[in-house]
């Protein structure tokens, strides 16, 4: 590569023709007399690059590689390296992929831009947070003190306590609460159902799972009864191609769902499309895409929904053919024969809506007295939606975060049923959203990947070991078992986290910090020290992506795969959790352990592991990539490129098969279950993981606390902990680039703020009978009155009195999850007043007092 | 944190040698060829600050000095209330109010394309020269006592590249060109919609007369000046 001046290279790309350029401007002429402009001469110019020292790019070594956390994408990084350290970071521009040059972008093969998190990964991994060598805790628990100890140490230690724990235990005493913070790599993946964690305590024998998603079990739920499956979603592209899109509780500015929805969203906005907001703030996505923001009440979405439902049903703007062609229960018409008979499939959804079976229409004005929204707006968009087409509504994951979370969700499955908007391009039938299929095991899958001895909702756990053996199968969402040991409640002494954070992301944490206290082991594996690692009896310091070979797949939008090769070698002592997880299993059950867990390694891949994870990725690529996917690039030249983008013959839309081909659907009548086969024939509640009832259709059922409950005599405010931007729930809370961008901080409505004598950037307290923390306030016209938004994964910070310094919600929220799995975290009251407490900002007080400083240079037009 | 920058010990004899020399100069005024400038959407742009992180990370920053920087804009009364973003790093003024106030002559402007740079060099981190931009353009920082700001990715411009943010920007939004044909909507960029007109002053802004800075923006309604 050159480093000489190469203009016309530039020039070609600004458009530029040789002549205009040697023009020049005319505005340097016009500026003499302004007087101001002067060189300073020196008899010669000067070199205008004028840092010292400096490595330019191309005097550097190039790597491709990715990001590698839970975010909601996956984008390109690229590294430029000297000699073992990565001096910084780019990323797609375009040059990388097959037929690839500088700047090639567009709608098919669009560049994979890292955000802001991913620009600012080098602060991660080179952070006084990393963790380098194995740590054993010293003082009390919780306390955060620890001393260094050797690899041989740490790990004996874990291997007996394993050990130990089964047989005094059985096996239900280990709890895998794995998650997905240093996942979505084919080969060391982390996962909370399936994982290396998960494979390594099946085979050990020793594992209690967590089965339900923070993020979006609601969602999950209702897809999988509604489609039968969780892939209800379209290439982010099919977004460009629609006319109306309506952002229920979606902020793609924000939380990204796909690499370039948000561009392809702005696409469609130049083609006309027009957008609709509905939620509780006006968001950076409602104001760039320039939307009706609608402001509605936290968690009663499906009410609304209802009122709409309500309007299309009796305007009759419905889709009937599309209906009658692929729904089950929608209306009279459409319910099946065994419905009648069924102990809870009785009712349809269109007679419900029509209020037959509890006397209540659930008509516009009805809900607007839940909702909060007029019921003339209620009107508007239903008609807009109904009469519109193609229409997406995009049914995001926050409004599913809640009491009922699920109804939520499966009223909007109706409403995209009923105006037969799935299976079309610009339509919408998400829900979940995963659209294309990655090829995404490269680890040994085998029958021990997901073996578990009992399966519970996940933020139960600390409910389960606090009241053990006195806790019924329904409060945990004990998953049913086909043998003897169905029924039985796991006697949780032990935790594992791997690539997870949950103690600090969990619900209702000082509930989670009593239950903690009565384990005997409990282990954390990680690049950094998180929260949840200062409660840690070990601590495992693990290779982050930058330091082992993997291959990173889309999220769950995307066709494409990156490269991630070992840029760099593992800081301190590091090692990967398959290094981890392989070492242990010789040590517990000698060379049969060992050699089943990682078969194609030996004893020596603790030190030397190269070899065989290429071996492990070299299989994915040929056996399953190029043989399933028929992809004819060679590893050898997907290695040396870095990235494979999949050229689709058409913008993927989740069931157009079905809609198009009469390809049934992934569910047991093969029809879009409105209502579902599955609930309609349950009648022992407890014995299924839900636990309580659930109606089989879509309802409105009123959740425990709002702002609509009595509850808010005293705690007269909803509070909801939406995803950040500038962190991935808690990675990154401790950079402090991003830190600069932003505070942790309570937004408020500006009339509630005047009313309480609340300023922008007063210290606040915000509490409940659950917990308190101290925060600074963002006073703004772009919150709805009686809504208080905190951002969820900063890391706690408690004081001597339990008051979390730091700001951290889910010391407010409530452990007690929906029905269906969904974790409550957006069902919360609490109240808000002015404080002489003070707010902890972070463990990097150098770049937290600046983000006082420059903190978002904020400007209100009046 | 990143790598440890290695921090050149300044050159006092040549710092005093330029104060002299400054104190001596002849002032010609710069006539770039061709200015280059940027062009930043202000209503398409989410906010996500994907710029800012790739100017610092490029840049070896420490946490203070931010070359680009975002402003979020809100206003109106619930319900009906507006926002919309206002990015700016330098502006490579064609009158650059920095250069002048340099007591050692580090600052300096460009021929070849008008980009503005201080010679990291010379630079004896006084502040003045911003305290003297109207845009809050150069940036102290505080590990190596000197004022540092945007050099238009000098070097990826010279490799024949555009510069970090604008190669990191999201939604393709902002973008770098010959600031004439920014102003007169003839530069090829998806920054600019089909339906957009470019302006050169926003709301959100010091008066453009006082530097005549090379930017242009796409503006929200509510960022308009008449
Ligand atoms: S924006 Fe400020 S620092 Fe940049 S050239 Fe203009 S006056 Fe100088
Ligand atoms: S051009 Fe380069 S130095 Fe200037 S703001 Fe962009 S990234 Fe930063
Ligand atoms: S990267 Fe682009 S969209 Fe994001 S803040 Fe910067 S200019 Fe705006």
């Amino acid at each position: 590569m050159s480093n000489q001046n190469d203009f016309d290279r530039l020039s070609q790309r600004l458009n530029l023709s040789r002549r205009s350029f040697l023009k020049g401007t005319a505005i340097g002429a016009g500026t003499l007399a302004a007087g101001g402009l002067m060189e300073i001469k020196y008899g010669k110019e000067a070199k205008a690059f004028a840092y010292e020292p400096y490595p330019r790019d191309d005097q550097l070594e190039t790597v491709v590689t990715s990001c590698a956390h839970n975010c909601g994408s996956r984008h390109m990084l690229v590294a430029h390296k000297w000699k073992d350290v990565i001096v910084r970071l780019s990323t797609d521009d375009g040059r990388y992929q097959k037929g690839g040059y500088f700047g090639k972008d567009g709608n098919e093969e669009p560049q994979l831009r890292a955000c802001l998190r991913g620009r600012s990964y080098r602060q991660r991994l080179y952070s006084a947070e990393r963790l380098l060598f194995p740590m054993m805790r010293v003082g009390k628990r919780g306390e955060g003190k620890f001393k260094r100890v050797s690899w041989d140490e740490a790990l004996d230690f874990v291997a007996r306590k394993m050990i130990e724990l089964k047989n005094k235990y059985g096996p239900t005493a280990i709890l895998d609460q794995s998650y997905a913070g240093a996942s979505y790599g084919v080969l060391h993946k982390s996962d909370q159902i399936e994982g290396l964690l998960g494979r390594f305590l099946g085979m050990f024998g020793c594992r209690t799972s967590s089965w339900s998603v923070p993020s979006y079990q609601g969602t999950t739920s209702s897809s999988r009864w509604t489609f039968g499956t969780i892939q209800d979603g379209n290439e982010d592209d099919a977004f460009a191609y629609s006319k109306l899109m309506i952002m229920w509780g979606w902020n793609p500015a924000y939380t990204f769902h796909g690499g370039n929805t948000f561009m392809y969203l702005r696409m469609a906005k130049q083609r006309g499309c027009k957008f609709v907001v509905v939620d509780p703030q006006y968001t950076d996505s409602a104001a760039a895409y320039d939307a009706w923001w609608i402001p509605i009440k936290p968690n009663t979405d499906a009410a609304m929904m209802a009122g709409m439902a309500h309007y299309i049903f009796t305007n009759n703007l419905q889709d009937q053919e599309f209906i009658d062609k692929f729904c089950q229960g929608m209306d009279e018409g459409t319910m099946p024969d065994w419905a009648a008979k069924s102990p809870n499939g009785k009712e349809n959804f269109k007679d419900y809506i029509l209020g037959k079976y509890d006397g209540q229409p659930k008509t516009p004005e009805w809900a607007s007295k839940i909702c909060g929204v007029p019921a003339k707006d209620i009107k508007k968009l239903a008609h807009m939606y109904a009469t519109t087409k193609p229409a997406a509504l995009k049914a995001s994951w926050a409004p599913g975060r809640n009491a009922y979370g699920e109804q939520y969700s499966r009223m909007a499955a109706a409403l995209q049923a009923m105006t037969g908007n799935i299976g079309k391009l610009g339509g919408c039938a998400e829900g979940v959203g995963k659209a294309w299929h990655a090829e995404a095991v490269a680890y040994p899958y085998d029958q021990y990947s997901n073996i578990w001895f009992a399966s519970i909702k996940s933020d139960r756990w600390a409910h389960c070991v606090l009241n053990y053996p006195n806790v019924r199968r329904e409060e945990i969402g004990l998953w049913p078992r086909q043998d003897a040991t169905d029924g039985q409640i796991p006697n949780i002494k032990g935790i594992f986290w791997q690539g997870s954070d949950w103690f600090n992301q969990l619900t209702n944490i000082n509930k989670e910090i009593k239950a903690i206290e009565k384990l005997e082991l409990v282990v954390c594996m990680d690049s950094t020290i998180t929260p949840s690692g200062l409660f840690a009896d070990v601590l495992l310091p693990v290779a982050t992506h930058f330091e082992r070979h993997d291959v990173a797949l889309p999220w769950y939008k995307g066709h494409y795969y990156i490269h991630r090769p070992k840029v760099i070698e593992p800081m301190g002592e590091a090692k990967t959790d398959f290094q981890i997880f392989t070492e242990l299993a010789y040590r517990i059950g000698g060379d049969v352990f060992g050699k089943a867990y990682n078969p194609k390694a030996n004893r020596n891949y603790f030190n030397y592991n190269d070899d065989v994870d290429e071996a492990y990725l070299r299989e994915w690529w040929e056996g399953r990539v190029m043989h399933h996917q028929g992809v004819e690039m060679s590893w050898e030249e997907f290695k040396r490129r870095g990235v494979y983008k999949f050229k689709l013959p058409r913008p993927h839309v989740a069931f157009q098969d079905q809609v198009e081909k009469g390809v049934p659907f992934q569910t047991p009548s093969g029809k879009i279950e409105i209502l579902s086969s599955e609930l309609a024939n349950i009648s022992d509640w407890t014995k299924t993981r839900y636990g309580y009832h659930i109606p089989s259709i879509p309802k409105w059922i009123e959740p425990w606390e709002s702002l609509n409950s009595p509850k808010t005599s005293k705690y007269p405010f909803h509070l909801v902990s939406p995803h950040p931007r500038w962190r991935t729930h808690s990675i990154f809370n401790n950079c402090s680039w991003l830190r600069e961008t932003y505070e942790q901080e309570v937004t408020m409505n500006a009339a509630d703020a005047k009313r309480m004598g609340i300023k922008m950037g007063d210290i606040v307290e915000v509490w409940n009978d659950r917990g308190k923390v101290v925060v600074p306030v963002y006073v703004t016209e772009r919150c709805m009155p009686g809504v208080l938004v905190i951002h969820e994964g900063v890391w706690m910070d408690r004081d001597e009195n339990g008051v979390d310094r730091a700001g951290n919600p889910d010391f407010l929220t409530l452990d007690d999850p929906s029905p269906a799995g969904a974790f409550a975290y957006n069902t919360v009251l609490c109240n808000i007043a002015k404080t002489n407490l003070e707010h902890r900002p972070g463990w990097d007080k150098l770049a937290t007092a600046r983000s006082h400083v420059f903190r978002r240079e904020h400007r209100r037009e009046l | 944190m990143a790598a440890e920058t290695t921090r050149p010990k300044k050159d006092t004899k040549k710092i005093r040698a330029a104060i002299k020399r400054r104190k001596h100069a002849t002032y010609t005024p710069v006539k770039p060829d061709m200015q280059l400038g940027f062009i930043h959407n202000n209503v398409d742009c989410i906010g996500c600050r994907a710029c800012e992180m790739a100017c610092k990370d490029k840049n070896g920053l420490p946490p203070g000095p931010r070359f680009r920087r975002v402003q979020y804009i809100e206003g109106g009364t619930f319900p009906e209330v507006f926002a919309y973003k206002v990015n700016m790093s330098c502006n490579h003024c064609a009158e650059p109010a920095c250069l002048p106030t340099c007591p050692t002559g580090a600052i300096f402007k460009r021929k070849k394309d008008g980009i503005v740079d201080i010679d990291s060099t010379l630079c004896i981190g006084c502040r003045r020269c911003e305290a003297a931009c109207p845009f809050g353009a150069p940036q102290f920082d505080p590990e190596e006592n000197i004022v540092k700001k945007c050099n238009m990715c000098v070097d990826e411009i010279e490799a024949g590249r555009k510069p970090y943010c604008v190669m990191a920007c999201m939604m393709r939004v902002l973008d770098i060109g010959p600031i004439d044909k920014i102003w007169d909507g003839s530069l090829d960029t998806v920054a600019i919609g089909p339906h957009d007109k470019v302006v050169r002053q926003v709301k959100n802004m010091a008066d453009i007369e006082l530097t005549h800075p090379s930017i242009g923006f796409v503006a929200h309604s509510k960022g308009k000046v008449e």
